[in-house]
């Protein structure tokens, strides 16, 4: 269950589905809510394509742009479209700053095992695979980390429901590896309608909350209640990380070999415009 | 004004010791608010522009003051690389980042450094060096084979040898540099390691050096306070009689001091020596009280008559050696320098003070003494003068002194001469870590530690290029027509697009503008925001600077022209970056360890490199405009004439080499701020010298009413400065903070002797002739002077005992001054006088110097008044 960034932008839960748990007695078993919110921010539909936008500011408020379109498709066959939680594919192909435009990471989620990663560099003709490595470093310079980007599994982590709030889960998370990690533990505040994780707070052995990730616009598309805003906050460094997300869309119908090796030096036009 | 002054002091002898008392806890209540301050940075004014660029630069690259914590195996054949050591310093560092203060997340060490290897064929793999310490020798060797590929980390965090491991910890702040060295110590104390470990820095040694300086004030001071008590008991045999003095110089002390913190001045490591050099000084001006009463004492007199003679006998001569010597340390505030101006006024305001309790306390001390103390004291000062060895020396030195001018004043002209050549070879250089003693752990740290790593000394030589105006504007100033022009357009987004155009430096804010209302844009508009965006890229293309290959080329340069100084042992900065990411991109072969080709290229090197876990690092080097970069010298001395020397070469091939693109090239960085400050300090010292020098001749001119007589009076001043600053070049001591504020204590003190021999030969003169004046003068005139010499010189030999280097450059100053200028006043004044006897002493006639005095021909037979000597 790792909720955060942009990938709250594909979140989803069908409004039906959310309405009707909501009627109901609140959950209390937190891997049910754990694997719900897993589904409402990871599996918002088959597929789908949004624009982001990265604003990085450093703890002086100096700010740097990162703009990108990320396409994600659900590969769990053959249930494909059905309710996911299986391996997917993402593109994230780069449009600005203008020096990085046309800089593509490829990257398929497994969920028993280790993620692959390709990287195609424009200005250095180079197709890349990046090694499993350690998922929890910065994505290019921002304050989210890779594995925001491919997401982090559930299973990677111990679950407790601490506290239901009326509009909130709110759980508590150790990791099952904890020299894996930089945090201790973190606590997550997940929207009891949407499933969507609106709060994580990331604290590291001294029990002081060093990181934190806010979902702070939330807009429906296409029956998907998704993340439009994110902020990630550094509150041991000062800097934060912005992300806006727009031109969101869901099963849309995107084809298997968008997602092939091909895509990274010939990104496909007609799915990023 | 002196009669009324002595005559409340001994009819209300209470009021004085109360109001003394007031004085004294009112501004003594004041000590306990003390704040220490041991950065030499502040010795530049806050505005000075070296300072405010150095701060500046700090802020621009995220840069913190660093200590330096050294590993060092020199035993196991793996040297660092053992998994014992590699252990201990994970545990290390992983305790450190816990200590407060530290700011964990820029610490360096191997324990959190990205490492960036090739994970089979066309694979790039990212993750931590040492996430855990390694479990066996194989695991260390592969950390070592990893270094040895990363230039940033090799020398700087594991030394070439592989015998040193370093871990650089930022702080905060740099005075928490001590506190947090203490800490670190104490976690060093309990790691499992046979390591040798070592803290060093500028931060810490400064810091260190504050500490230790708080400390000395509590020691040297009382020290030299005692030995000061001592000595006068051996003197005069009457420690009643010598509590005086010590009230006067105590109460001296804590006034000033009180007053110094209490109007809200930090206590600099200038400051911190005021108390030892008020001790002395405010002594001896009771001395000659003292001294003078003790012999003139007669039960028929009565204390109060005898008291109030002496006073009015010796007011003259006190006030004017205690003005010279507080002009001597008011000089001080010529220097640009705030610490040491500080420091010259105060002192010069408690010799003013310390004289003027002396005329106060001291006569109202003497009147509660009891008859049976003061007949006493009369007896032992009858029994001791005249008789000793001392005194049959002095009688001897002023026959030969009177006798044979010639040799005399042909020594001091060779003695003069081989000065002023020894002064030529001065060699100016400071460093704050000399400023302990060699044994010191601060000191050995710093020998160790700089003998395996390529330096812990920084310096930063920094690049900046901005877009010139010009282009920006232009472009604005185009844009703002063009969105004019743009139909149709929403008229929100056109004023948001017309908003964004204000500060068009920031293009990145502009570019996301236009985009956003090119989203919402359709037809022509679309076409004409696109082609706004394009030009927008472009211009920002231009702007960083520092991402063009070309560019990236000169500071390549730039670093190899560091190192071909030879002073530097490794520079690190954005091209180490790039080459090290493309070499691993392209496959990890030595021929890919270089610059790409286009800007482009590079852009997405560093995007991979900020893909690890410490994008930040990247902004140490560069800002993320890439308008301005700093390239990390690292030296293996803090020696300003090193740093000197390292600028100087770098000055001529900057000269030669022009920055591309008109860049600008400045320094910053602790170890380049020594430097300026010292030169500050060096040009402020030879003008406060100057000045002072001026001062003190006016003066004695004033003084003697004589040109003639105020020449005479500057010459063992002017031989004892030139014979202490060529001493000091000959045996090739560096000219350093504390030598340099030195010189206004010489000046001061060294004129003090001259002023009473003088001023006392010339009314001895006046009364008995001069050849009678010759042999009186080396009666008690001369013992003065000489007790006065020997009491203030052994009373700074508890100085000599400190760990901190300054402190005995005082002590051994003190000592020299005090021995060559009494021995200059005794032996050159009376050669020169007796050369130029006639033009200088008028026929005998009852007229002494500065006022009649029913005193001075009783006086003058050089029995009574025993020390005229240094009242400084």
């Amino acid at each position: 269950m790792k909720p955060s960034a942009w990938f709250a932008a594909f979140a989803t839960v069908a409004v039906s589905t959310a309405s009707a748990v909501a009627a109901e007695q609140p959950l209390t078993d937190a891997d049910a809510i754990v694997a719900r919110a897993n589904l409402a921010a990871y599996y918002a539909g088959a597929d789908g394509r949004s624009e982001a936008r990265m604003v990085i500011s450093d703890s002086q408020g100096r700010q740097q742009v990162r703009q990108f379109v990320v396409l994600r498709r659900d590969v769990s066959e053959p249930g494909y479209p059905a309710a996911g939680g299986g391996d997917q594919e993402f593109l994230v192909v780069f449009s600005r700053p203008s020096d990085v435009r046309g800089t593509v990471y490829l990257v398929e989620k497994h969920v028993d095992r280790d993620d692959d990663r390709w990287l195609y560099l424009p200005g250095l003709d180079l197709v890349k695979r990046i090694s499993a490595g350690d998922k929890r470093t910065s994505f290019v310079g921002s304050h989210y980390f890779y594995e925001d980007v491919s997401g982090r599994l559930p299973a990677a982590d111990q679950h407790e429901l601490i506290e239901t709030t009326d509009a909130h889960y709110v759980l508590r998370h150790r990791a099952v590896v904890p020299d894996s990690v930089e945090f201790s533990e973190y606590t997550t505040w997940i929207d009891r309608e949407t499933f969507l994780p609106m709060r994580i707070d990331y604290r590291n052995s001294n029990g002081e909350v060093y990181r934190r990730v806010e979902a702070q616009a939330v807009e429906t598309f296409g029956g998907h209640p998704t993340v439009t805003r994110t902020l990630v906050s550094d509150l041991a460094g000062g800097g934060s990380t912005e992300m806006r997300f727009r031109n969101i869309g869901y099963d849309i119908g995107l084809p298997e070999d968008v997602f092939s090796e091909r895509s990274l030096r010939a990104p496909p036009r007609q799915w990023l415009e | 004004m002196k009669h009324q002054i002595t005559y409340i002091a001994t009819h209300h002898p209470r009021w004085v010791y109360a109001a003394t008392l007031l004085l004294v806890v009112a501004l003594g209540s004041q000590i306990p608010r003390i704040h220490i301050d041991t950065d030499p940075e502040n010795m530049l004014p806050e505005a000075q522009p070296s300072r405010v660029f150095h701060n500046l630069v700090k802020a621009r690259f995220d840069l913190h003051d660093a200590m330096v914590v050294g590993a060092v195996n020199e035993t196991d054949p793996d040297g660092i690389y053992n998994p014992r050591s590699l252990a201990a310093l994970h545990a290390l560092s992983e305790r450190i980042m816990a200590i407060d203060g530290v700011i964990d997340r820029d610490l360096m060490s191997l324990a959190n450094a990205d490492n960036i290897t090739q994970a089979g064929p066309g694979t790039i793999r990212f993750e931590w060096m040492m996430r855990t310490p390694p479990a066996d020798a194989e695991a260390a060797a592969a950390i070592r084979d990893a270094v040895a590929r990363l230039p940033l980390l090799l020398n700087t965090l594991v030394s070439g040898d592989g015998r040193a491991a370093a871990v650089y910890v930022p702080i905060e702040s740099k005075d928490l540099s001590y506190q947090v060295s203490r800490q670190i110590q104490a976690v060093t104390a309990e790691l499992d390691s046979d390591d040798d470990y070592h803290i060093t820095g500028l931060p810490v040694a400064e810091d260190t050096f504050g500490h230790q300086m708080f400390v000395q004030m509590g020691i040297s001071a009382p020290l030299a306070g005692l030995m000061i008590f001592l000595l006068m008991w051996y003197f005069f045999k009457s420690p009643v009689l010598v509590v005086a003095p010590m009230i006067v110089a105590m109460a001296t002390v804590i006034v000033i001091m009180g007053a110094l913190i209490g109007l809200g001045f930090t206590v600099h490591i200038m400051s911190s020596m005021i108390p030892i050099f008020l001790m002395p000084i405010a002594v001896v001006d009771s001395v000659h009280i003292m001294s003078e009463f003790a012999d003139s004492y007669s039960e028929e007199r009565g204390a109060d008559e005898v008291i109030r003679g002496v006073i009015d006998h010796l007011y003259a001569p006190m006030l004017y050696t205690s003005v010279t010597s507080a002009i001597g340390f008011a000089s001080l505030l010529l220097t640009p320098i705030p610490p040491v101006q500080v420091f010259g006024a105060f002192v010069a305001a408690g010799i003013l003070l310390a004289f003027l309790l002396t005329i106060v306390f001291v006569p109202a001390y003497v009147v509660r003494m009891r008859p049976a103390q003061l007949a006493k004291l009369h007896a032992i000062a009858q029994a001791t003068e005249g008789s000793s060895m001392v005194a049959r020396g002095l009688r001897g030195a002023g026959r030969f002194a009177f006798s044979r001018p010639g040799l005399i004043i042909g020594v001091a002209a060779v003695i003069l001469a081989l000065s002023v050549a020894g002064i030529a070879r001065i060699q100016i250089n400071d460093n704050p870590v000399r400023w302990f003693k060699q044994s010191h752990p601060v000191r050995v740290a710093d020998r160790v530690l700089n003998e395996h790593f390529a330096g812990t000394y920084d310096a930063f030589l920094v690049l900046t290029r901005p877009l010139p105006e010009a282009r920006l504007t232009g472009f604005a100033d185009a844009a703002r027509s063009d969105i004019d022009a743009i139909e149709p357009l929403d008229p929100g987004l056109r004023e948001t697009l017309q908003a964004a155009l204000a500060a068009p430096d920031e293009l990145d804010a502009v570019i996301s503008a236009l985009d956003d209302a090119l989203f919402d844009a359709e037809g022509p508009a679309a076409a004409q925001i696109e082609a706004l965006i394009e030009r927008a890229e472009v211009l920002q293309q231009e702007q960083k600077f520092f991402l063009e290959p070309d560019h990236l080329d000169y500071l390549e340069r730039a670093q190899q022209a560091l190192l071909d100084s030879g002073l530097v042992g490794k520079t690190n900065a954005l091209p180490d970056v790039v080459k090290v990411v493309n070499r691993e991109l392209r496959g990890g072969g030595g021929e890919h360890y270089r610059i790409p080709d286009s800007s482009n290229a590079v852009a997405q090197t560093l995007l991979q490199y900020q893909s690890s876990h410490r994008p930040q690092d990247l902004w140490h080097m560069v800002t993320p405009d890439y308008t301005s970069t700093a390239i990390w010298v690292q030296l293996t001395s803090g020696d300003n004439q090193d740093m000197t020397r390292v600028q100087n070469h770098m000055d001529q091939w900057l000269a030669a080499n022009p920055p591309p693109g008109g860049a600008d090239a400045r320094w910053a960085g602790k170890t380049y701020i020594n430097v300026v400050w010292q030169q500050a300090m060096v040009e402020g010292m030879l003008s406060s010298l100057l000045g002072a020098f001026a001062a003190v001749l006016v003066i004695m001119v004033v003084l003697f009413r004589s040109l003639k007589f105020g020449l005479i009076a500057m010459l063992p001043l002017t031989l004892t400065i030139a014979f202490v600053y060529g001493l000091i070049g000959w045996i090739g001591k560096y000219y350093d903070m504390p030598i340099a504020v030195l010189s206004a204590l010489t000046l001061g003190l060294s004129i003090d002797f001259a002023i009473h021999f003088l001023q006392r030969f010339r009314s001895v003169a006046a009364a008995v002739g001069y050849p009678a004046a010759r042999e009186a003068m080396f009666e008690e005139p001369a013992r003065a002077i000489f007790r006065n010499a020997v009491v203030i010189a052994l009373g700074f030999t508890p100085l000599f005992a400190a760990p901190l280097v300054p402190y005995i450059t005082v002590g051994a100053f003190m000592a020299s001054i005090m021995l060559i200028s009494s021995a200059v006043t005794l032996l050159l004044l009376p050669a020169v006088i007796s050369v130029f006897a006639n033009r200088l002493v008028p026929a005998p006639q009852p007229a002494p110097v500065s006022e009649p005095d029913s005193q001075a021909v009783r006086s003058d037979t050089g029995l009574p008044h025993s020390s005229q000597g240094a009242s400084s």
